[in-house]
């Protein structure tokens, strides 16, 4: 049984076919990327399996249980993890604070506990921080702790976007366009770590990307989608060589998928 | 008491007191839709016209058209100098900043006038307001039946401005997109400043009107906006057609729940109306779909 | 931390005053000024925390005075059991309000606001059979406290009442600063940044938005029972959507989401009308004035311009 199923999901906007009965599957342990042309629904998609935007059409199974009707929040508790396009941290908290909110809600001790000062509270509160400071310490970044995040750079804050997605330990990760505005060191350690997030975390990672090189370096497989329509889906080498992938790249005077990302 | 009569009456009352509500909660809506800011002392320019017309008409002897006259004017030119002064410098905030201003500016208002002119209420005598009109079972007095007429009268105008002048074409441009207004050659700031006075003025009609009706005391547009604003959710914010069919509305609503239940719930109703209809439809009964949380 | 130990001090010395023999007049101003504070700091909660607007401040205060009124007319309880109940009672309109704002933002909240604050006040204004109308009720003083038939303090005097308020200020700041500083304080001010990435990431806005407003309604709940044993009586006029501006002004030029920054405004905007005591018909004038000239000035309020300084 796949970790994520996806069964002819579609996505209507008034009249507009956001995403057209797709089926997309995810087995535990691998790493696949979502790639297509601009508008051919990869962030919709996203926002479909995430919760943040209604199915009109299919249905949607994470480990067995249907999840197309769940609101974001009670997914993002069964352990899908996901990073937006946008950045979207909190600017009134800290790095240290923004990172580790998502534990929170996870916490045994409850909220006015934590307000007293409480005992548990207070050590689930300590162990969050150190939690926090490790994962911070992995990507370079324990020295910002205590700064707002508009302290740091465009590529500094996307990490702190991943330390915040993956502090909780998620099964399936989805990260939309990761690599969008980062240095090419940056974009090797961002490889690195993903690549460490599977297979020192075990994490399942699902990654929408326009990076080539990130997609053929990092995915098991890949698949493509045009006008909310998947027209294919298979092993990165395939799939690039696809025809009908490559007319859908240049289709529109688009870039074609294998030249230098 | 359920005659034909009686029910008439209260509709006809209804529409006199919904037609003051309808000036004060179009010039609320406009100022919202075109500028964006809320302004808490709509109820105060109310106040002011009163008082301009009663000493209009008293000092310096002058008929009840020319007092209508004078006084929105008066108001309209404090509206200008608040507009100025005040919310000008405010453009572009957080909007309860506004709020809280104007707050500031109907608490200082209020109490300039509680000064100048002194705490005890006032009324202007005119003849019109003892000229009384029978229809049938009906009985009203002709200061109040030139409420709804003048209201109708100046909707109507304002209704011609907004589709067939340039201004009228800038003002509902700045309404849907301030920053294309501006790019299209719309001078924004004049046109910010028009919608003001505008608004100011259209309350401070009612008070002229209405200061023949009831008493003028400086304390009288804090209930009188609360009211307003209520129309102004009813009706969707930003829309002045909608301003005018919730105000009427209320007015009758009003006359109704005064006449059939008791006097206690007729200034309630609307307010629990407004809760009701922000939960279930935010944008009104008459707006658009708006943004929700 | 280091925000705690100037507070602790300025209680300490608050709680000295007394002791130097200062005129009634001036304990009777301070006395106002802890009122104000607790309102202020309430509200700083749902609406400089959590980031909803909200001006029903006054309605809340209300709520918590009438209920002590009410429950010593028709069930003579006193002030040690109408304390809690009121801030209970206020609490629960508190949840009321609270309802209408997981579906609503900005200004369409604000006014949903305002409207049931004047909706509060038209009840108590209007309800006479139940509220005494516009005059109101009376209410006796806070008496004495005993334990086991052990007398242990006596409140008459507005000195000992001075102390009474002072530690109800304390308990309510700790109770403000605690939850501001909390998980539910990071909580809130993540919904207030960006609600749906709050939501995505797991966090309740839908319970937290509702603690925030049963908090500084029940805050507000604590003054109010407060305030009608100092006046001993209450009637509608004291909470009014003028009442509310206030508080909103006070946090507003204070510095939303510091807590401490609104208490700050409370004590300007308490202490600006009696300074100005000299202008006399004036007063209010200036009031207004002043109120419009710092929203102007200073948009984002006294903590505001001392966050910007120090970076």
């Amino acid at each position: 049984m796949a970790l994520l199923e996806c069964v002819q999901l579609s996505r209507n906007f008034g009249g507009l076919v956001a995403v057209d009965k797709v089926d997309l599957a995810v087995e535990a342990g691998e790493i696949v990327g979502l790639i297509g042309p601009n508008g051919s629904g990869k962030s919709t998609l996203v926002n479909l399996i995430t919760g943040v935007v209604p199915v009109t059409g299919g249905r949607i199974r994470f480990e067995g249980h249907d999840i197309t009707a769940l609101p974001s929040w009670r997914i993002a508790r069964l352990g899908i993890a996901r990073t937006f396009q946008l950045l979207r941290l909190f600017k009134s908290l800290s790095v240290l604070e923004n990172v580790t909110l998502p534990l929170q809600p996870r916490m045994a001790s409850g909220q006015a506990a934590s307000a007293f000062g409480r005992g548990r509270a207070a050590e689930e509160d300590r162990a969050a921080v150190a939690k926090g400071r490790e994962l911070l310490a992995f990507f370079g970044l324990v020295e910002f702790a205590e700064r707002p995040p508009t302290a740091l750079s465009i590529g500094q804050q996307r990490l702190v976007e991943l330390v915040r997605a993956i502090i909780v330990g998620p099964k399936l990760f989805v990260l939309d366009e990761p690599a969008a505005g980062l240095s090419p060191p940056n974009v090797e350690r961002l490889i690195d770590l993903v690549r460490r997030m599977r297979d020192e975390q075990g994490i399942t990672i699902l990654l929408v990307e326009h990076v080539m090189k990130v997609v053929r370096e990092l995915c098991d497989r890949i698949v493509v989608l045009d006008y909310g329509v998947k027209i294919a889906d298979g092993d990165p080498q395939a799939v690039t060589n696809d025809p009908r992938v490559v007319e859908a790249y240049l289709g529109g005077g688009r870039e074609q998928p294998h030249a230098r990302g | 008491m359920l005659t034909p009569d009686y029910i008439l009456q209260l509709l006809v009352d209804g529409i006199v007191t919904g037609s003051v509500y309808v000036l004060i909660a179009a010039g609320l809506t406009l100022i919202f839709g075109i500028l964006g800011i809320v302004n808490f002392a709509q109820g105060e320019f109310y106040m002011l016209g009163g008082y301009f017309g009663i000493t209009a008409a008293v000092l310096l002897r002058l008929q009840m058209l020319e007092t209508l006259v004078v006084g929105t004017l008066a108001v309209a030119v404090v509206g200008l100098l608040c507009e100025r002064v005040i919310f000008r410098p405010l453009q572009g905030q957080d909007m309860t900043n506004s709020i809280i201003a104007s707050f500031g500016l109907a608490v200082a208002l209020q109490n300039a006038a509680l000064l100048v002119f002194g705490p005890e209420p006032k009324i202007l005598r005119t003849s019109w307001a003892t000229v009384p009109i029978h229809v049938g079972g009906l009985f009203l007095t002709l200061q109040r039946a030139i409420i709804p007429v003048v209201a109708a009268a100046l909707i109507l105008i304002i209704h011609l401005v907004l589709r067939y002048t340039w201004t009228g074409r800038s003002l509902r441009a700045m309404s849907q997109h301030p920053t294309m207004a501006q790019l299209c050659g719309v001078d924004v700031g004049r046109t910010g400043l028009v919608t003001f006075v505008l608004g100011a003025a259209l309350a401070g009609t009612a008070g002229v009107l209405m200061s023949s009706v009831f008493l003028v005391q400086p304390g009288i547009g804090s209930m009188i906006v609360l009211k307003a604003f209520t129309v102004v959710i009813l009706g969707g914010m930003g829309n002045i057609y909608g301003a005018v069919a919730a105000g009427l509305l209320l007015g009758v609503v009003e006359a109704f729940t005064s006449g059939f239940l008791n006097n206690m719930m007729r200034d309630i109703v609307g307010f629990a109306i407004v809760i009701l209809v922000l939960l279930l439809r935010p944008q009104g009964i008459f707006g658009r779909s708006v943004e929700r949380a | 931390m280091r925000r705690i130990t100037p507070a602790l001090l300025a209680l300490a010395a608050l709680a000295l005053v007394p002791l130097a023999s200062p005129s009634g007049y001036l304990l009777h101003m301070l006395i106002v000024v802890f009122l104000y504070v607790i309102l202020a700091a309430g509200l700083d909660l749902v609406m400089g925390y959590c980031g909803q607007y909200s001006f029903a401040q006054g309605a809340f205060y209300g709520i918590g005075a009438y209920t002590a009124a009410i429950l010593h007319r028709d069930l003579g309880l006193d002030f040690w059991q109408t304390l809690p109940l009121g801030v209970l009672s206020a609490g629960a309109f508190g949840l009321l309000l609270g309802i209408p704002s997981l579906r609503l933002s900005g200004h369409f909240l604000s006014i949903t606001t305002i409207a049931f604050q004047t909706i509060i006040y038209l009840l108590l204004t209007q309800w006479t059979s139940f509220t005494g109308g516009q005059y109101g009720l009376p209410v006796p003083k806070v008496g004495t406290l005993s334990l086991f038939g052990h007398e242990l303090f006596r409140i008459e005097k507005v000195r000992e009442f001075y102390f009474l308020a002072l530690a109800v200020m304390a308990v309510a700041l700790l109770v403000a600063w605690r939850l501001a500083t909390s998980r539910i304080g990071r909580e809130w001010r993540a919904i207030h940044d960006d609600e749906l990435v709050a939501r995505a990431i797991g966090i309740s806005v839908t319970r937290d938005k509702l603690v925030a407003f049963v908090a500084s309604a029940a805050l507000a709940g604590a003054a109010g029972v407060l305030v009608a044993y100092y006046l001993e009586g209450v009637s509608p006029t004291d909470f009014s959507i003028w009442t509310s501006a206030t508080v909103v002004a006070m946090v507003i030029v204070g510095g939303r989401g510091t807590i401490f920054g609104p208490a700050a405004g409370a004590i300007v905007f308490t202490l600006m009308p009696e300074v100005l005591r000299a202008t006399a018909d004036y007063k209010l004038i200036i009031f207004g004035v002043l109120m419009i000239v710092m929203v102007i000035f200073m948009p984002m309020g006294a903590a505001g311009l001392l966050r910007r300084e120090r970076s």
